[in-house]
């Protein structure tokens, strides 16, 4: 008994209801009086290995089949003939006698084509991250203007003290008159011999983070937690050294602009995915590591030197990046190239024989000023709500 | 054939639900490359659900074809964002003022600095939509006939902005006529086979649609003035809640009735016309019951999971271990268990707003199409391929038009 099927030539939009029958040569046999394009008019066999499925079809009520073609991997080329098969019993028999229903042709070259679409495109994008990307921030970082510098590393630490909780500028930064007294002592001892571009603008935060930041234009902050961690002054002097030297050769103002070019490109890349945000920040992350590892070495020795010239002891920075390397000892080890940062046992080796050589030094501050600058905190809160009075 | 068909949709939330769940699965192992093929297969199975006088709808996209055009964008891109956006980031930069010291217009020019990226990107966006819905009519077939749409891209972006422009500078009066003429610009440049599509109608008609638009401004307004010349800080805020909600479905309603209006306006080859019915209360209700089953189940997930993770922590790091010590290994094993929990869910919640909410609008939609002098079908015949230069590749890349 023959079922029927709906045919579509491909050419025109009209329906035929085809009589289908399986053939035993094997071969699937439609027949209509309209098939006139076959070699036998009234009918066409297709061969039951050069059929196939639409794939991911909602309905498992019809079968649509369609015949393979010289496949390409621009789909708007695929053979236009369908098939529509009703009735489970003819979909099943169909299914049965026909090996390679579901298979998915590929067409040839389509391997090479992906290749060298995948380097051409792996190539502009490592081209542009890795070479034009950091050129033309190292060019734009030179070109903008001083003030316009500050101005915006001004906004960098007002957002900064934001996200921390802060909601009035200064807030969350701490002063006393002897505090400050003290900084501005070692600021002035480091800069004495190693003049700056910048004019530093240099606060503490209140904040348990052991940590400090330079922002562009010589705006830098320690975290109190990172003054609380340190056993002597030099120790301080030694990280503010090292965040001088970020200032001076414009890093942050770098890094600002070399992220506005790159971060369009790598969400590009990534998509949006469940998971893509992981991803991104992963890759962004990496990628600042390999960027900015030369620049912290260049720092560390940027530093060594402005405490040599300043007759300060490198010895506190090599104690300091001790300390860093057994609190961090517990966490994982991360590869070095990982790490944005050098490893804290290099740097503290370097700071340690830079010290061997270094003569007639003397501390930073006095005991004194070093005790001031120690409880510069004390009296702030760490949201700047008490003080402030503000009922959040 | 009948002069009148029917548009119906088949498909079914469990098949879907897991089809979506296996690709974003893969999608996640592969880091986003199996993306393109998630993509086309969710697609293929919400054409085949759509069918028109019981014939089915085929989507003849390819994933590997749309990697391949993300790969040719990603090269055109790569250079243009990259270079545009630091230029105008450092053009941001030199316009930037001393927070502490800035007057209002240049707290304003700030402001413009900071978001002056987004208009470099924004034709682009323009262009990368024009296109997507290009390569989607292109990859469409009804009885094995493709649809089409001609190349106007760049055209397109120029009318949107200024469309777009027209329409903010009037606070949204002119937003029918924005509807109207880019939905024109579109359809007016689609084919089925050799068949051409035409929008009829005038812009002006949409402004029916936009009463209740109007009606939750009006309210909005209203409580405003309750506010201050009343002093009712309570009456104020239940009729601007009342205004919002009505503004929210308002919107559902203009679209809604855009979308019919403008369906029924469509001709294709001056013979064939087309009627649609769908309702504001289905498709709210739609969105309104699939969030609030997906907000409970949500819920009940997060606290289950919460208290296995947080009790597992507990046990962890009590001292079970050797000596007192934390359970290291505890503590690893349930990061990854909870890790895994919280993708699952993520999963979870995408699939179900794909069946719950998604996949009823368009059935809806679908169900509510007819389609007149349908005899005339039968005389169409085929057009050329449409060459996908990027198939959608623009689009991908810059991140818009979502799963389907």
């Amino acid at each position: 008994m023959a079922e029927v099927g709906r045919y579509y030539d491909g050419e025109t939009g009209q329906r035929l209801t085809v009589e289908v029958t399986l053939v035993e040569t094997g071969v699937l046999r439609l027949s209509h009086p309209e098939l006139q394009n076959g070699p036998v008019p009234g009918q066409l066999d297709w061969p039951f290995d050069q059929l196939r499925a639409l794939p991911d079809q909602a309905r498992d009520d019809q079968l649509i089949v369609t015949l393979v073609a010289d496949h390409s991997d621009d789909s708007a080329l695929i053979d236009n003939v369908r098939l529509t098969l009703v009735g489970a019993a003819l979909i099943h028999d169909v299914r049965a006698v026909c090996p390679l229903l579901d298979k998915r042709d590929v067409a040839r070259g389509t391997g090479f084509k992906v290749v060298t679409r995948l380097g051409m495109a792996v190539a502009a994008f490592v081209l542009m991250i890795f070479v034009i990307l950091p050129a033309m921030a190292n060019t734009f970082a030179n070109l903008i203007p001083i003030e316009r510098e500050v101005a915006y590393g001004k906004t960098i630490v007002r957002n900064m003290e934001r996200v921390f909780g802060g909601r009035e500028a200064g807030q969350l930064m701490c002063s006393s008159p002897k505090g400050d007294a003290a900084l501005a002592r070692m600021v002035a001892r480091l800069t004495e011999n190693t003049p700056t571009n910048y004019d530093l603008n240099i606060a503490v935060m209140n904040n348990d983070m052991v940590n400090a930041f330079a922002a562009p234009g010589g705006q830098i902050v320690i975290m109190k937690g990172l003054i609380d961690k340190a056993k002597s002054a030099d120790e301080v002097a030694a990280v503010l050294g090292h965040e001088i030297a970020h200032v001076e050769s414009r890093d942050p103002t770098r890094g600002a602009l070399r992220a506005a070019g790159s971060a369009g490109l790598l969400s590009m890349v990534v998509g949006d995915f469940t998971g893509g945000g992981i991803a991104l920040a992963m890759t962004q992350w990496v990628l600042d590591a390999s960027y900015t590892r030369e620049a912290e070495t260049q720092a560390d020795v940027y530093a060594r030197e402005m405490l040599g010239r300043a007759g300060v002891s490198t010895a506190g920075m090599a104690t300091f990046f001790r300390t860093l390397e057994e609190s961090t000892k517990g966490g994982p080890d991360l590869p070095t190239y990982l790490s944005s940062h050098p490893s804290s046992g290099s740097r503290s080796d370097l700071a340690a024989s830079f010290a061997e050589m270094q003569s007639n030094t003397t501390s930073v501050i006095n005991e004194d000023e070093w005790k001031a600058l120690r409880s510069i905190c004390d009296g702030h809160s760490k949201t700047g709500k008490v003080n402030k009075g503000s009922k959040t | 054939m009948s002069a009148q068909i029917h548009g119906r949709y088949h498909g079914q939330g469990q098949p879907l639900f897991w089809l979506y769940i296996k690709t974003a699965l893969l999608t996640m192992v592969t880091l986003g490359i199996f993306r393109f093929w998630a993509k086309t297969r969710i697609r293929k199975y919400i054409w085949s659900a759509t069918s028109a006088n019981e014939d089915s709808f085929e989507y003849t996209g390819t994933g590997l074809e749309k990697f391949l055009g993300f790969l040719v964008a990603i090269v055109i891109l790569a250079i243009y964002l990259g270079i545009v956006q630091m230029v105008l980031f450092f053009a941001g930069l030199n316009i930037f003022v001393d927070p502490e010291r800035a007057s209002s217009t240049e707290e304003l020019r700030q402001i413009a600095a900071f978001y002056i990226t987004f208009f470099a990107v924004f034709p682009l966006l323009l262009f990368a939509q024009y296109r997507a819905r290009r390569y989607k009519m292109a990859r469409t077939r009804w009885r094995g006939i493709r649809f089409g749409m001609e190349s106007a891209a760049w055209g397109y972006v120029w009318r949107a902005i200024g469309h777009y422009l027209v329409t903010i500078i009037t606070l949204g009066i002119m937003l029918p006529r924005q509807t109207f003429y880019l939905e024109k610009f579109m359809a007016d440049r689609s084919w089925y086979g050799d068949a051409r599509l035409e929008q009829d109608g005038k812009w002006t008609d949409l402004y029916a649609g936009m009463k209740h638009v109007f009606i939750g401004l009006a309210i909005l307004i209203l409580s405003g003035v309750i506010g201050v010349v009343l002093q009712s800080i309570a009456l104020a805020m239940i009729c601007g809640i009342v205004g919002y909600v009505w503004l929210i479905i308002g919107t559902v309603y203009y679209r809604v009735y855009a979308f019919n209006y403008l369906t029924g306006h469509k001709v294709l080859d001056d013979k064939i016309g087309f009627f649609s019915e769908a309702k504001t209360g289905t498709v709210v209700t739609t969105v309104v019951v699939g969030s609030l089953i997906i907000g409970a189940l949500s819920a009940i997930v997060l606290f289950v999971v919460g208290a296995v993770g947080a009790g597992a922590f507990a046990v962890a790091t009590s001292g079970a271990g050797f000596g007192g010590e934390p359970d290291m290994i505890g503590i690893f094993v349930t990061s990854i268990l909870i890790a895994v929990a919280y993708i699952g869910f993520l999963l979870g919640i995408g699939g179900l707003s794909l069946v719950l909410i998604t996949q009823p609008i368009i059935a809806h939609l679908v169900d509510g199409i007819q389609v007149h002098g349908a005899e005339h079908l039968d005389a169409i015949q085929q057009r050329s391929a449409d060459l996908g230069a990027d198939a959608e590749g623009f689009a991908d890349a810059l991140d818009i038009g979502g799963s389907i």
